[in-house]
């Protein structure tokens, strides 16, 4: 347990501002959470809250304005081999079949085409798309398609996984189903898990905690432990409606 | 009722092609038996077409004339590719070197290309190298513009990704960027093989030893309307084949294109 608390990443007091000709825009202001070794971290926000923004700067494409992300104690700049991503509009390449897709970060690492099959081979799997090595993105549904951007965030192995909406372009069923998917897939291949979601339900059903955003800038209004309810998680049950219920009311409103 | 609907317009779409080429043949039947000496039939440009091979025209066969017109827009085109190709990319990745040629390729890609066809032949003459060189300099502007625009609205969550995954700044260009900008750079090729085809024909018009353009040229001067025509239906049927090649290259290339 005592390893279990030492936090895997660190997000402190980080604020962000644009600048521009229309003058100055916050978008996060004053955030700070850690994420502990081997959790499902959920930041839950409204609609263009600035979450994608806090998440660009914690993977290191986005400079933050004021404060500092640290990964095991130490603070990190730029992007960085052992924190991955699953993007919100999935942003797989239509041109890469299924297979060179999920390779893209071992190939960029210059590891050899056998090596490479091996591991995206099991991948592959691992999000349930065996069959589907040589199909292009564009002959694929949304989901799977989703599937193809959590393999090759998993290729690469990195410690910590973000994922920004991953499901939120998906209708209700298939999000559903992703869901489900995603819960298996984390505790098949432990990993440290930062996932982004404008949606309660997903938030309860998938987080050991939730960090609650407000609504532009962001801020933490509050961080909910949900460790007591064990998962699978029986959304109809007392305790989870409740919970939801709580944090619904404590949930500002998308502008 | 779907399903009869498209297979109803899939029958209209067969017939109006062979449709519209009917009415050009019988025009053009109907215009030949009233002005027989301003419009040959097509049956006495069969003839001259025949004749072409027993007899040729400055003792080159047709084919040959053919030849003579691929081989320079073939030579010039693919100069103007890897060129246009390689500054386009650099135009488009590159902000400074866009800063530097920007504004001079606004200013040259009007150019019509036929208008560079008399300033080459003032700096080079008439030979062999002015004919390829007007086909380069006619079609590399708009393989530059069509390839950095490409490579300009590549979305930037592709960069990105190639960024999450570890990639420099090389390999995001080699695997991520150029191949997101295929259809685009493919577009400028469509557009540089058509322009490139009729430039160089336009150029054999002004004195060529070899070529389709100097058969029209040659049948203009002799007032063979027939050599005339077969010159002119050779040049749109090759067009047209090239145009059908580059989409199937376009397939092969481009294979996710067509899902
Ligand atoms: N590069 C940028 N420049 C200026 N404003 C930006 C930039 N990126 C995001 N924003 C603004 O920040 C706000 C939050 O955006 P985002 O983080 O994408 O929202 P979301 O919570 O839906 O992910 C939006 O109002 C957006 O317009
Ligand atoms: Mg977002």
């Amino acid at each position: 347990m005592e390893s279990n608390m030492k936090p895997k990443l660190e997000v402190k007091n980080i604020t962000k501002t644009f600048f521009s000709d229309k003058g100055a825009f916050q978008a996060v202001e004053d955030v700070s959470f850690q994420i502990r070794e081997g959790e499902f971290l959920v930041l839950l926000g409204p609609g263009r809250c600035g979450k994608s923004v806090l998440l660009n700067i914690i993977s290191g494409l986005l400079e933050q304005t004021s404060g500092a992300v640290y990964f095991n104690g130490q603070e990190i700049h730029g992007v960085n081999p052992e924190i991955s991503m699953v993007f919100q509009k999935t942003a797989v390449m239509p041109f890469k079949t299924v297979q060179q897709n999920v390779e893209l970060g071992l190939k960029f690492a210059g590891m050899d085409k056998k090596k490479r099959a091996e591991i995206s081979e099991h991948y592959i799997n691992l999000v349930g798309l065996k069959g589907f090595e040589k199909s292009y993105p564009p002959q694929l549904s949304g989901g799977m398609k989703q599937r193809v951007g959590i393999a090759r965030a998993y290729a690469t192995n990195p410690e910590v996984l973000i994922m920004d909406e991953p499901f939120g372009q998906l209708d209700a069923q298939t999000r559903y189903s992703m869901q489900n998917e995603i819960l298996r897939i984390s505790a098949e291949e432990k990993k440290t898990v930062l996932f982004v979601t404008n949606n309660i339900e997903e938030a309860c059903s998938l987080g050991d905690r939730i960090v609650l955003l407000s609504a532009c800038p962001a801020r933490v209004k509050e961080i909910y432990d949900l460790n007591y309810l064990p998962k699978p998680r029986d959304i109809v049950s007392k305790e989870f409606l409740d919970i939801r219920q709580k944090i619904s009311d404590n949930t500002d409103l998308a502008l | 009722m779907e399903k009869k609907k498209n297979s109803v317009m899939n029958i209209v779409c067969i017939i109006l092609p062979v449709i519209a080429v009917l009415c050009i043949a019988i025009g053009w039947i109907a215009f030949s038996t009233a002005n027989p000496r301003l419009m040959p039939g097509p049956v006495e440009v069969f003839q001259r077409f025949i004749r072409t091979f027993t007899n040729p025209v400055a003792r080159v066969i047709l084919p040959g004339h053919i030849w003579a017109s691929l081989r320079r827009v073939l030579i010039g085109l693919i100069f103007a590719w890897i060129i246009g190709i390689g500054l386009g990319v650099l135009v488009g990745w590159n902000k400074k070197v866009r800063a530097v040629l920007g504004s001079v390729l606004e200013l040259l890609r009007p150019i019509p290309p036929i208008a560079w066809i008399p300033l080459v032949i003032m700096w080079f003459g008439i030979g062999e190298f002015s004919k390829v060189f007007i086909v380069f300099i006619g079609t590399i502007f708009g393989l530059i513009v069509n390839t950095s625009a490409g490579i300009k609205l590549v979305d930037k969550i592709n960069i990105d990704v190639g960024k999450i995954f570890g990639g420099n700044q090389r390999q995001i260009l080699t695997e991520i960027v150029v191949p997101t900008a295929l259809p685009s750079i493919f577009a400028g090729i469509r557009t540089s093989v058509s322009s490139g085809w009729t430039t160089v024909v336009a150029a054999e018009m002004l004195g060529a030893k070899a070529g389709l353009g100097s058969l029209v040229t040659k049948g203009w001067q002799g007032n063979d309307m027939a050599l005339v025509l077969v010159a002119v239906i050779s040049i749109a049927a090759i067009g047209a084949l090239l145009s059908v090649l580059l989409s199937k290259l376009e397939k092969v290339v481009c294979p996710w294109n067509q899902i």
